[in-house]
């Protein structure tokens, strides 16, 4: 994992029981994880009474060091001996180690699914809808007494701003066919998963 | 049901009795290739000349008779409906048996293209499916996340498009289940019912 100066700096300032005790590194530690994690998260989460005695422009140095950390950490699907090498190198003592990687370890689904939600796909289906209809006339056609589906497709983009539908008739001939290919998708997945 | 006739498209239909059945017949073939492609005046020209007479006449004679028939095709009157509403233009009994003829030959057929011209949503045509497994992203290293990419093929108005969507297994499974409940729906007691009481 290539990490910046500024990274290692923060890091360094973190092992520093003089400028960080236990109990304001375990804070700034889990202000970072809350920052990442937590939706509702904003510039308040150091905003606890036991950080106000730190300088400012340090608070926000390693709030941010250790955020960038846990990110290429995650994103490199990093385990405890590789984290706590690092950590090592940055002057952490034992216990702090332990905290963080305890730390690490609790959030680490959060974070995983988090990195892997990011990024371009093409549209999602999330569900379906369908009707059911007797159709009987038109002004062109009398007398049609045929059964007629509609499908709608609810999609998701990935900005999940928009959410397009797509929508189709299709007789009853049809909707066998569109059933069974999605069966023999669901199938051939199924055997996938079973190699 | 009976044709309700006007004046004028008896009047384009009263050439009909002037020439030969084969031209009839050929008049039939003629409006049916015009409402399956669109017509050609060109042709009016051509079998004027050899009718000798006017090409109007000639063009309204097929209108007529095309006209005759998609009323006719969408109504879907009775065979015995055709022959009384036919019968008020004094026709013989062999043009009468032709152009019922030329009915019944054709109504499967105008029906369908008549089908085509409803208020439409693009109708389903086929689908292709894929299975991927997703193995690392820019923001995630080492995945294993099964996906299955579909291609849609739809049309509407004779115009072919395609919708690449992807989906995940539990939503596949999801879809499968949604929509087989659909399909099952046409069997109840209920659907049942409808469809053989409303004809």
């Amino acid at each position: 994992m290539e990490l910046s100066e500024y990274v290692q700096k923060g890091f360094q300032m973190l092992a520093d029981p003089g400028s960080f005790d236990s109990n304001a590194f375990t804070l700034l530690l889990r202000a970072a994880f809350q920052s990442l994690l937590d939706a509702q998260a904003d510039e308040a989460v150091l905003d606890h009474p036991d950080l106000k005695h730190i300088d400012p422009v340090v608070l926000k140095h390693c709030h941010t060091a250790a955020a960038t950390y846990i990110l290429e950490a995650g994103k490199q699907r990093a385990d405890k001996s590789t984290l706590s090498t690092y950590l090592e190198d940055c002057k952490f003592d034992r216990e702090r180690i332990e905290l963080f990687c305890t730390e690490y370890q609790n959030n680490k689904n959060s974070l995983e699914s988090l990195l892997g939600s990011i990024g371009r796909s093409l549209p999602h289906i999330t569900d379906v809808s369908w009707r059911l209809e007797y159709q009987i006339k038109t002004n062109q056609l009398h007398k049609m007494y045929r059964p007629a589906y509609l499908v709608t497709l609810n999609v998701e983009n990935t900005d999940s701003r928009s959410h397009p539908e797509i929508s189709f008739s299709c007789n009853m001939e049809q909707l066998q066919d569109l059933v069974g290919k999605l069966k023999d998708a669901s199938k051939s997945l199924e055997r996938a998963t079973q190699l | 049901m009976l044709l309700d006739l006007s004046e004028e498209h008896k009047e384009h239909l009263a050439f009909l009795p002037r020439v030969d059945s084969t031209v009839v017949a050929e008049f039939g073939r003629i409006a049916v290739e015009f409402l399956r492609r669109g017509s050609n005046p060109k042709i009016y020209e051509g079998a004027a000349r050899k009718l000798n007479v006017s090409s109007d006449t000639v063009q309204h004679g097929v209108e007529g008779l095309t006209y005759l028939l998609t009323e006719s095709s969408k109504l879907m009157i009775s065979e015995l409906d055709f022959q009384d509403s036919v019968f008020v233009l004094g026709f013989s009994e062999e043009l009468n048996k032709l152009l019922l003829q030329l009915y019944l030959d054709n109504r499967k057929e105008i029906r369908t293209i008549l089908s085509e011209l409803a208020p439409d949503l693009p109708s389903y045509h086929s689908l292709e499916w894929r299975l991927d497994v997703q193995l690392a992203s820019r923001s995630l290293r080492q995945q294993i996340k099964p996906s299955v990419t579909i291609k849609l093929h739809l049309n509407q108005n004779g115009d072919h498009s395609t919708k690449v969507l992807q989906t995940d297994p539990a939503t596949l499974l999801h879809l499968v289940q949604q929509l087989e409940q659909a399909l099952e729906e046409m069997k109840t007691n209920h659907c049942r019912r409808v469809v053989r009481n409303i004809k």
